[in-house]
């Protein structure tokens, strides 16, 4: 039996006085939608929380006649995508909090706040996280909607309360460790942190509110600029979405040609992030030997795609022209070959030194219990030992005819996050391999793809696993050619959520190990 | 001319005349020193890093850290609101001192050398110990978090590495009967202290990394943690100044290594002088080499290492070379 | 100055790294602390929240001083201003004087290391390699 009737039948006899609908999965890319409402909640909430469901994201749309929460949960164990809604008054929106459940919808809570202006109840820090000290609006909402003066307090309202045995460090937003511009305040005792609080917004480009503003295709090279060490698969999210959303058939060549694409970015991204890890750690070289073969990719992308780096070459229905096969093929077999032989190095320069084991061996270690309440995806998850990927659970481009394993680790310590990403990049070298084996000839484009994009009204969730995690897409459409609301939801923001966590009671020395652990992309976070 | 310094000598005394001469001597050495090793690290680091390093301002880049130098010379001197000011600038004035002092008993060759003190090797360890409340009085002054957490760690570390420092040098110490680095210099004519002493050495020279502040021990200005560490407030000349100490005292702690360990100027063919600064030259190699190697050790893990391991083993090094010597 | 905030920051990364060799230069320093900095490269967009961070550490660097504003987030706002828009600081021209441009989005490394050229071209007024003649 699915999971999904299984979570019918027990929510019926649950909670009696809820509806629960079945969607069209591959219309929709969810299973079960349920209209919440503000009473009950709490109550279905809990229900998937004891149902060990993770929450994946949590958002606003605005209606103009309401306002909509859209939460949305799945398992790990297997696709079962539930959309829990709650309608709020645009007048006076005033939500029930799920902080106390799951510790990761506070952040959410916060955004939702800030760009909508929804009060959560019972939320512990209902603060700004993401905007600056001079906005007078909720700039999500569709009409004007002033920002009250007792909100304007709650802008950048950080203020560090200076205590006995203890002092605060600003780490950033300008910093040589946090790769960008994240801003975490720490509150240190000697060398040890008490606690650490990130605050984000130094980078937030609104991609969300342009969307709004552009057509599906005027948004292309956006994606590209939120991620830029993974620009295709951002942009991969985004035509994929579009495409399930307007009923484009892809043809098997684009598809491969995809696949085949993305896993040479996911490589260049992690070779970004093995240079820089041990750069946090003080070992400066490994940069330049990462960014060496990372050089290599960038040359076949840059033969293919046009740019080294905000790459925008997937286009829907395909792709933006035909590979040059003979050099695109032999130039990345020749990368292949290259990229096995440098792993040995590798694990001379960095796995193999006495410092490097020590520093990041059992610190920062994530609790598997601890990724389901915080909706950690990715490397990191999987460096738990749970073995979730999309490009499985639910596969996307050619990945369902291409075999592969996942790498996971044990404890989910630094050391099992960079084991992870290591494994990752040779799997990653055996799917390109496969795919050039298996890649068809025919179109790389479908045929009749308008120009002018009209979807069907409606909504549509639909995810794909870049290179830190699960990055969803979710689009509301009226049938005119710009989304009504687009959201991203992204894995760098959630996975950073577990980092005042972790951070709790550790050396500062470590917790920027852990940092580094993370690969975090600041743009991405913000949006 | 010849005459002329005699007749000097004999108005003044030999004793002065040769102290000047060798402290005029001693400022070449150390600004020359730094110069030569900024370039020499940058292209270690390029070749190191596969890449060439500097090569565009004069052949092979050689006059790249000389305008670096000129060029910092020609910074603005800022000096931050809310700092202590006359400890802000005591400390880079204070941080050149020792280094100076330590030059002045390192024997480069058999007679070049500015004075030999019967206790020099005590002299070098006594004024280097300063060189740590300078960086304390930098990192303190500055009112700045990331200097504070510096400077702390500076002393600390510095404190828990002078002990397997000395101990380690006592070893040799204890054979030759002498504090003077020329005694100990002599002493080396037929077989160098290095194969009486490996663990000495090793000691020493693990110890001397600490010392100095390279990586992987690096923590006071630990870059991805501490910005700048101690000296994160500081600009141009001042800079310049706790930069040239740093790689200063690179060049002093590979010269006591090669002076206690490694033969000092004795060597076939070549004049002393010159062997004397091929063997310090390769030490500070290795110390480069180092630092684009490895990564940085944690606070603790520094800290544990010299207290639980270097300071037994030497104590243990100690007791066995006396144990011997006695029968 | 190592002043990476968005996209651009990779490729200023990518110019220090073994391929391109700003250190050819003597260039490679990248120094954390804005005090020992000669050159701010502002590469990336800039956002009303970071205004005043950029402004304080532009002020923090010892003159001379020079700024690069690298990429076109930096140059104009690029290609994230429209009608609307409620977060970004449509150009570093606004808070700091800016030496040189370098376009792009974002600029491949050659161009920054060009940027560089000229940047001593102004500073220098001569310049080290010859202009390349255009192909066409």
């Amino acid at each position: 039996m699915a999971l999904e009737t299984r979570v019918i039948e027990e929510f019926r006899s649950e909670l009696r006085s809820v509806d629960i609908n079945e969607a069209p999965y591959d219309k929709q890319g969810y299973h079960l939608a349920i209209e919440a409402r503000t009473g009950n909640l709490q109550n279905i909430v809990d229900f998937f929380d004891k149902r060990e469901f993770y929450i994946v994201d949590l958002f606003c749309v605005d209606y103009q006649d309401y306002l909509e929460l859209v939460y949305f949960f799945n398992t790990h164990r297997e696709l079962c995508r539930i959309k829990v809604t709650l309608k709020l008054d645009p007048e006076k929106p005033v939500a029930p909090t799920i902080s106390n459940i799951y510790p990761m919808a506070s952040w959410y809570e916060r955004e939702v706040h800030e760009f909508f202006g929804v009060y959560f109840e019972g939320h512990p820090n209902l603060t700004y996280l993401f905007l600056h000290d001079g906005i007078d609006h909720y700039p999500l909402r569709k009409k004007h909607v002033p920002v009250p003066d007792e909100d304007k307090k709650l802008l950048n309202s950080f203020k560090p309360q200076e205590e006995e045995d203890c002092f605060f460090i600003n780490l950033g937003p300008q910093h040589p460790s946090t790769h960008g511009v994240l801003r975490v305040v720490l509150k240190m005792d000697g060398e040890y942190i008490i606690s650490a609080d990130p605050v984000l917004g130094y980078l937030h480009r609104m991609h969300e509110k342009m969307a709004e503003k552009k057509s599906y295709a005027q948004f292309l090279p956006n994606p590209a600029r939120m991620d830029y060490p993974g620009a295709l698969l951002f942009n991969l999210a985004h035509v994929e979405t579009v495409e399930k959303l307007c009923g484009i058939e892809v043809p098997e060549r684009a598809k491969y040609i995809r696949t085949i694409t993305c896993e040479l970015n996911r490589i260049a991204s992690h070779l970004l992030w093995l240079g820089s890890f041990p750069a946090d750690l003080g070992g400066l070289t490994p940069f330049l030997y990462a960014f060496d073969d990372r050089e290599n990719i960038l040359d076949i992308l840059e033969d293919v795609t046009g740019s080294r780096l905000t790459y925008c070459y997937f286009r829907f229905g395909g792709l933006y022209n035909d590979i040059n096969e003979e050099r695109f093929v032999s130039a990345t077999k020749r990368f292949v070959e290259r990229m096995r032989k440098r792993f040995d190095m590798y694990d001379k320069l960095i796995t193999g030194n006495v410092i490097f084991i020590n520093r990041i061996t059992n610190i920062g270690i994530m609790e598997q219990a601890m990724i389901r309440k915080y909706g950690a995806s990715g490397p990191f998850t999987r460096s738990t030992g749970i073995p979730f990927d999309m490009r499985k659970v639910d596969p996307y481009a050619a990945y369902g005819s291409i075999d592969f394993e996942i790498p996971t680790g044990h404890i989910g310590d630094n050391m099992d996050r960079y084991r992870v990403r290591m494994k990752e990049m040779e799997i990653s070298l055996n799917i390109i391999e496969e795919g050039i084996k298996k890649l068809p000839q025919g179109p790389f484009k479908a045929e009749k793809v308008p120009k002018k994009l009209k979807p069907p009204k409606g909504d549509i969730y639909n995810a794909v696993e870049s290179t830190r995690g699960e990055t969803g897409v979710y689009i509301v459409s009226d049938e005119s050619d710009t989304p009504y609301r687009m959201r991203w939801r992204v894995p760098s923001f959630s996975n950073l959520m577990t980092f005042p966590y972790l951070a709790q009671g550790v050396l500062i020395a470590d917790a920027i190990a852990t940092l580094g652990s993370y690969d975090i992309v600041v743009p991405e976070m913000d949006r | 001319m010849l005459n002329d310094l005699n007749t000097l000598m004999q108005i003044v005394g030999k004793e002065v005349v040769r102290t000047v001469l060798g402290l005029i001597g001693v400022f070449i050495v150390v600004l020359g020193n730094a110069i030569v090793l900024t370039w020499l690290e940058r292209k270690v680091a390029g070749h190191i890093q596969r890449r060439i390093g500097p090569k565009e301002v004069g052949p092979y880049g050689i006059i790249q850290s000389f305008a670096d130098s000129v060029k910092l010379l020609g910074k603005e001197l800022l000096t931050p609101a809310n700092v202590d000011r006359p400890l802000y600038f005591l400390a880079p004035s204070l941080i050149f001192v020792p280094v100076l002092v330590s030059f002045v008993v390192i024997p480069f060759d058999g007679f070049l050398q500015v004075k030999d003190i019967n206790v020099g090797i005590l002299v070098i360890l006594a004024f280097s110990s300063l060189t740590v409340l300078s960086i304390l009085i930098a990192g303190w002054s500055s009112a700045n978090k990331y200097s504070l957490i510096g400077s702390v760690r500076s002393v600390s570390q510095n404190i828990a590495y002078e002990i397997p420092l000395l101990l380690s040098l006592l070893s040799v110490v204890f054979m030759t009967n002498s504090l003077s680095l020329r005694d100990i210099a002599e002493a080396q004519k037929g077989l160098w202290f290095v194969f009486y002493q490996p663990v000495a050495f090793l000691v020493f020279f693990v110890a001397g990394v600490a010392e100095t502040n390279r990586t992987p021990f690096d923590l006071p200005e630990a870059e991805s943690e501490l910005v700048a560490g101690f000296h994160t407030e500081y600009s141009g000349m001042r800079f310049s100044l706790f930069f040239l100490a740093e790689y200063t005292n690179m060049f002093i702690v590979s010269a006591i290594a090669v002076t206690f360990f490694l033969g000092s100027y004795q060597g076939p063919v070549l004049p002393g002088v010159v062997w004397f600064f091929i063997k310090t030259y390769a030490l500070v190699f290795i110390l480069l080499w180092f630092r684009w190697t490895f990564p940085r050790v944690r606070f603790d893990q520094l800290l544990n290492f010299s207290w639980k391991i270097l300071i037994p083993v030497s104590f243990l090094n100690l007791l066995v070379t006396g144990g011997i010597l006695k029968l | 100055m190592t002043f990476g905030l968005a996209c651009c920051a990779i490729e200023m990364m990518c110019t220090s790294m073994a391929r391109f060799d700003i250190a050819r230069f003597g260039a490679e320093v990248f120094r954390p602390s804005p005090r020992q900095a000669d050159l701010m490269i502002v590469s990336g967009t800039v956002t009303k929240k970071m205004a005043p961070t950029l402004v304080t550490l532009y002020e923090q660097m010892p003159s001379p001083k020079w700024v690069i504003a690298m990429g076109n987030c930096a140059i104009s706002g690029g290609p994230f201003v429209f009608e609307g828009q409620y977060n970004l600081v449509e150009g570093v021209d606004l808070l700091v004087p800016v030496d040189v441009y370098v376009p792009g989005c974002p600029p491949r490394p050659e161009g920054l290391l060009e940027g560089l050229m000229k940047l001593e071209e102004k500073i220098t007024g001569t310049r080290r390699f010859p202009v390349p003649e255009p192909k066409w």
